[in-house]
């Protein structure tokens, strides 16, 4: 499950999902990634029981099935994640100030 | 799946009728005292209301025909667990350090509440159910 909720793209997509149930295409439209790594992407969040899938003609649809303390998991780490993502922002930032000329 | 809820539902009453029968036994003994022991057994209800309705929203069920009714479940259990879960955390934060007279009155109101939002919402996400269902237009998924 921790596994599950430490990508950003897999917490994005249970973020879609709590709008409502959506089909593989539509999720996968959502990220700028092949559609094999969103199926893997996919399997990993089956697998760890945070989402369901049905068949519906071609189409695969995924609903999501999270507890209140998973759900609660993934807003801390999607907060982490976050704050993370600033402060390597903020690194990179400085460091690109730092190698720049003085003028 | 229903044999291990069942055995992990027994096991729970289990454990709070010993837990029950422990703090009796050792309120006879003048271990602890029957203040302690109301608090004790409390804190462990609220806190057993909270890991069942923690699951709530896990438990989907079957899938439905209309993608909205699909999102109004979802949507229901959601709210259902989380006020639920809340609730039971805060029914158990009340028994353990309030006084035990604003913890009487505290928690049933907490929980009540809960209970109430739990069944407003689903009552009104059904009747929203019936209502779209109702339309001559196909809404799926935009109800």
């Amino acid at each position: 499950m921790f596994k599950a909720l430490a990508d950003p793209t897999r917490r994005q997509v249970l973020q879609l999902l709590r709008q409502g149930p959506k089909s593989a295409g539509e999720l996968a439209e959502s990220f700028p990634v092949s559609k094999p790594t969103m199926s893997a992407h996919f399997a990993v969040l089956r697998a760890a029981g945070l989402v369901d899938s049905a068949k519906q003609g071609k189409a695969i649809i995924y609903r999501l099935k999270m507890s209140v303390l998973e759900e609660a998991l993934m807003e801390f780490s999607q907060l982490l994640g976050l704050n993370l993502a600033q402060r390597a922002g903020k690194a990179s930032g400085a460091a690109i100030l730092r190698k720049a000329p003085n003028k | 799946m229903t044999l291990k809820r069942t055995a992990f539902a027994i096991a729970l009453a289990a454990l709070i009728l010993g837990m029950a029968a422990g703090l009796r036994y050792s309120q006879s003994l003048d271990l602890i005292g029957p203040a302690a022991a109301r608090r004790a057994m409390q804190v462990a209800i609220g806190l057993i209301l909270a890991a069942y309705s923690n699951l709530m929203p896990k438990d989907v069920g079957p899938w439905r025909s209309s993608a909205a009714a699909v999102a109004r479940t979802q949507s229901a259990l959601r709210v259902g667990g989380w006020s639920m879960t809340l609730a039971g955390l805060a029914y158990a934060g009340l028994w353990a350090f309030a006084p035990l007279a604003f913890a009487d009155v505290a928690s049933t109101v907490v929980v009540a509440s809960a209970m109430v939002i739990t069944m407003g919402y689903g009552g009104w996400t059904m009747l929203a159910c019936r209502a779209s269902r109702k339309l001559p237009l196909d809404v799926e998924g935009q109800a």
